[in-house]
């Protein structure tokens, strides 16, 4: 098991500066260096032009389900500045045509800060749950958008109502019916009933043809399969039976 | 639509495994997107047009030549090396290949430099019994402590699993990982630190930084 965690290595931090050896200093998320100044937006001087840059692998859910909160938002500073140097390396890789090592390493950065997110939004929601009986996340509604089609809104904090609030309503297009859009909605669902129709035809011709393959084939998981395929219609078919003469 | 179809339009989990690679960035540098829908009000928001059907190469697919050579190629398989017993070096599960190693591969002919070929998983290639040294067919069974084995059809031995099968391109084996700068070490991640409190992320913290808010924010709206 020992070996096996020696995988889990991730992004972090590092221990540069000195801290006193007493073990109440030594923090299993620490600080970075402290530079403050704007080379913190680039990598280390070491890396420039090479060819390869390792890294371990990203933070799994389960791993930052362990940390406290504080460690959690250390660590979200630490990825966030992480993940700033990262892309100012690949512009400045891009403007000076040169190669970007490991370009994997941003989409590492960027999954661990969503299943850090995540992990801190399951605390939230956990705590909301208790206290309220609600989820205390952003609320949404299902709405219908400009061409008729349904769409789940999020919806947004304002310090006015809607009804007082102008921007918003330019900026917000719903449904509202027009010749234009009748004509579309008319038109999208034809094409939504020809594909379940022609499906429909598909699954019972190909279930006569599995019949015809398989003779004792399991009739209750052909049902289970195919749910909307009468199979009594399908055995009175034409199709059915294969080419040979009755006896 | 065609289950080969479905088949041939995705990296092999083996190939994966080995790359070591996030799955965002397979298919970040995979994808050859020939139009995008704009930004605004559209009908079909975030549509795009792009390739979904890719010829796997020997090229591993997320890389740069496999981009610019993506065209068909020939590969014939040879058969000089047939009945012969070789090592597994490389898997190409998109297109159920295994590139099989037999002895010595310094081998030079005139001008002509030997490499290995492709070999089809189906019929080309037979695991080896362990106890007779001959080809044989394997059937996956359980163990009585649930594990699940080949064994082969031939003498009934268990056909173990080699230790490169968990080799990727970063480390042979996870022991043998060499850490990087950047990387915490495995001590410090499995370390637990997390006490359930009846307190939200943000309350936490602001009492950790000895934050105090008292001012009541004023009236909004959600919609």
């Amino acid at each position: 098991m020992g070996s096996l965690c020696k995988l889990l290595n991730n992004l972090n931090i590092r221990n540069t500066f000195s801290l006193p050896n007493n073990p109440i200093y030594r923090r299993t998320i620490s600080c970075t260096t402290v530079k403050y100044d704007l080379m913190e937006f680039f990598d280390d001087k070491k890396n420039w032009g090479a060819q390869e840059v390792k890294s371990g692998r990203s933070w799994k859910k389960e791993e930052l389900r362990l940390k406290s909160n504080t460690d959690l938002h250390k660590l979200w500073y630490v990825l966030l500045k992480e993940r700033n140097m990262l892309l100012t390396m690949e512009q400045e890789a891009k403007d000076q045509t040169r190669l970007f090592p490991n370009p994997e390493r941003l989409d590492k950065v960027e999954d661990s800060m969503k299943h850090l997110e995540a992990v801190v939004r399951e605390r939230n929601v956990a705590y909301h749950q208790l206290e309220t009986g609600e989820t205390g996340e952003r609320p949404g509604k299902l709405e219908t958008g400009p061409f008729g089609l349904k769409f789940f809104y999020r919806m947004c904090e304002y310090p006015v109502p809607k009804h007082m609030n102008k921007k918003w309503h330019e900026t917000h297009q719903f449904y509202k019916s027009n010749r234009d859009t009748e004509q579309f909605l008319l038109k999208y669902r034809e094409k939504l009933y020809l594909n379940k129709r022609r499906k429909r035809t598909r699954d019972f011709n190909h279930v006569i043809g599995l019949l015809n393959r398989f003779p004792d084939l399991d009739m209750e998981a052909l049902k289970e399969q195919y749910p909307d395929v009468d199979i009594e219609k399908a055995k009175a078919s034409r199709k059915y039976g294969g080419h040979f003469a009755p006896k | 639509m065609r289950i080969t179809d479905f088949l041939f339009s995705r990296v092999g989990k083996w190939s994966k495994q080995y790359s070591n690679l996030p799955d965002s960035y397979i298919k970040r540098a995979m994808e050859q997107v020939y139009w995008r829908n704009p930004k605004g009000i559209q009908y079909r928001a975030n549509a795009a047009v792009q390739r979904k059907k890719y010829h796997f190469t020997m090229d591993r697919p997320w890389t740069e030549k496999f981009r610019q050579t993506n065209a068909p190629n020939k590969h014939h398989l040879k058969r000089k090396d047939k009945g012969k017993q070789g090592i597994i070096k490389e898997i190409i599960q998109e297109r159920n290949w295994v590139i099989v190693k037999i002895g010595d591969d310094k081998e030079f002919s005139g001008v002509y430099v030997q490499t290995e070929k492709p070999l089809l998983v189906t019929t080309d290639v037979a695991l080896v019994d362990p106890s007779e040294l001959i080809a044989t067919s394997i059937e996956w069974r359980y163990t009585e402590e649930g594990q699940k084995v080949r064994v082969s059809t031939r003498s009934g031995r268990i056909i173990p699993i080699p230790a490169t099968a968990e080799e990727t391109i970063d480390y042979k084996s996870r022991s043998t990982y060499k850490e990087q700068p950047k990387d915490t070490d495995a001590a410090a991640t499995s370390e637990i630190t997390f006490e359930p409190r009846l307190r939200t992320f943000e309350m936490d913290i602001m009492e950790s930084m000895g934050i105090k808010e008292h001012r009541i924010p004023p009236k909004s709206y959600w919609y």
